[in-house]
């Protein structure tokens, strides 16, 4: 493998993405996203300059809420919930996983 | 090329209404989640159910597929008449082109083109100008990657205009390098590696989300790395300077006198590099010798007699 056919990318928590890039891809209107912002339903997300920052946790969050409003005609709260058990869920597997126990 | 039977798949018969075949979707959405499912192989299951879904749920699609499907078994090798498609117009509903492209091929020859290239973009002469789909996939990765950074060959089905202007998909090896300091479920962002722009309109990004293998030794916490360090008793009472194998090499790390098993010792910066680097979190467990050999045997009845010792005396207190 020579040294120009490898690619280098750049760690997205290190950097942080726009209402617009969430959106492409997450396959969402950038709408779908602002409504879920101002709803308080994207905890630990930050503005600066008007500007909302996302990072990889969100995206998985998004994606999350998305597949659950789409295959479940979830009201976009009741997604939120489910995100939120998701992700309390691998929070306690991972403390699980860390005490050796998994 | 398997003829596939989306309605055994979602175990609906071939009259079922739209609302019997979005119920036993759900039902089977439910059952796969990759976070929830006990199944094995929940996420192929789940990709096979989104594929059926994605032709059953769509009028133009079942009725294309009712067409050509009548007189096949599942499994049976498969290859659609020419024309087939003719008098069928598809469109994309739910699912995103780059989810489409993890169906089967089956899915692709039916549907991947679109209907046999009626569905085009315009290309060329600024008719329509796009920015290319961004791509998500997950790359796993060994925790010794993370210390050291690593080069992953990943291999991706995405969907591509081709000069005519319609969609195929094809599958692409990229070598990607995973930067020293990465984190579980972190997302590495390759710019411009994912679909390509249409009327040349600028590529996609392609987002790599990391997970880590379990490994036998190293329990990665964010950046800090719990180790469960096995210790003699007389190293755990006396104290000692011990070594413990880590990623980057070994390192001595000093047990204070008086440890006990479940304490933990932090070394500081010891853990995946990064700014901060993490911490290596020591778990210390005292692993007793047996008492099956007469020495050994006699050793732990002096202790018996000669040490005041009662590990259960504040239950009593």
């Amino acid at each position: 493998m020579r040294d120009d056919d490898v690619l280098t990318g750049a760690v997205i928590e290190e950097t942080w993405l726009t209402v617009e890039q969430m959106a492409k891809i997450c396959t969402v209107e950038p709408q779908w996203l602002r409504h879920h912002l101002e709803e308080g339903l994207f905890p630990r997300t930050e503005c600066v300059a008007d500007t909302w920052r996302f990072t990889g946790e969100h995206l998985r969050r998004a994606r999350r809420m998305r597949e659950m409003e789409r295959v479940f005609d979830a009201e976009p709260e009741l997604a939120a919930l489910v995100a939120d058990l998701l992700e309390e869920m691998e929070a306690m597997r991972a403390r699980l996983r860390r005490a050796g126990l998994d | 090329m398997e003829f596939k039977d989306y309605y055994k798949t979602l175990d609906v018969p071939r009259d079922a209404t739209v609302d019997d075949i979005k119920k036993a979707y759900r039902k089977l959405a439910r059952k796969f989640h990759p976070d929830v499912s006990s199944e094995p192989d929940a996420e192929a299951r789940m990709q096979e159910v989104n594929e059926a879904y994605a032709v059953l749920s769509d009028p133009e699609k079942r009725a294309a597929y009712d067409q050509i499907g009548r007189g096949h078994q599942p499994g049976e090798e498969f290859r659609p008449p020419p024309d087939w498609d003719a008098g069928f117009e598809f469109s994309s509903r739910g699912f995103s082109p780059s989810e489409e492209a993890a169906f089967s091929d089956f899915f692709s020859e039916l549907f991947g083109q679109m209907g046999g290239g009626r569905a085009r973009y315009h290309t060329g002469g600024g008719e329509f100008r796009a920015r290319g789909e961004d791509h998500h996939a997950k790359v796993l990765l060994d925790i010794e990657d993370a210390f050291e950074g690593a080069t992953r060959q990943i291999s991706l089905r995405a969907p591509r205009l081709d000069a005519e202007g319609r969609v195929t998909v094809d599958t692409r090896t990229l070598n990607v390098r995973i930067p020293k300091g990465v984190r579980e479920g972190q997302v590495i962002r390759l710019s411009g590696q994912g679909s390509p722009g249409i009327g040349g309109g600028p590529a996609g990004d392609l987002l790599l989300e990391v997970h880590f293998r379990p490994h036998p030794r190293y329990r990665p916490d964010g950046r800090d790395i719990r180790v469960t360090l096995p210790v003699t008793p007389w190293e755990a009472a006396l104290g000692a300077v011990l070594s413990v194998e880590l990623p980057g090499g070994s390192q001595k790390v000093r047990i204070p006198e008086g440890a006990q098993s479940g304490r933990q010792l932090r070394v500081r910066g010891k853990g995946i590099p990064g700014s901060p680097p993490g911490d290596l979190l020591l778990e210390i467990q005292v692993v007793l010798p047996s008492a099956r050999n007469p020495r050994a045997r006699e050793i732990y009845e002096t202790m018996a007699r000669e040490l005041p010792f009662d590990p259960r005396r504040d239950e009593r207190a």
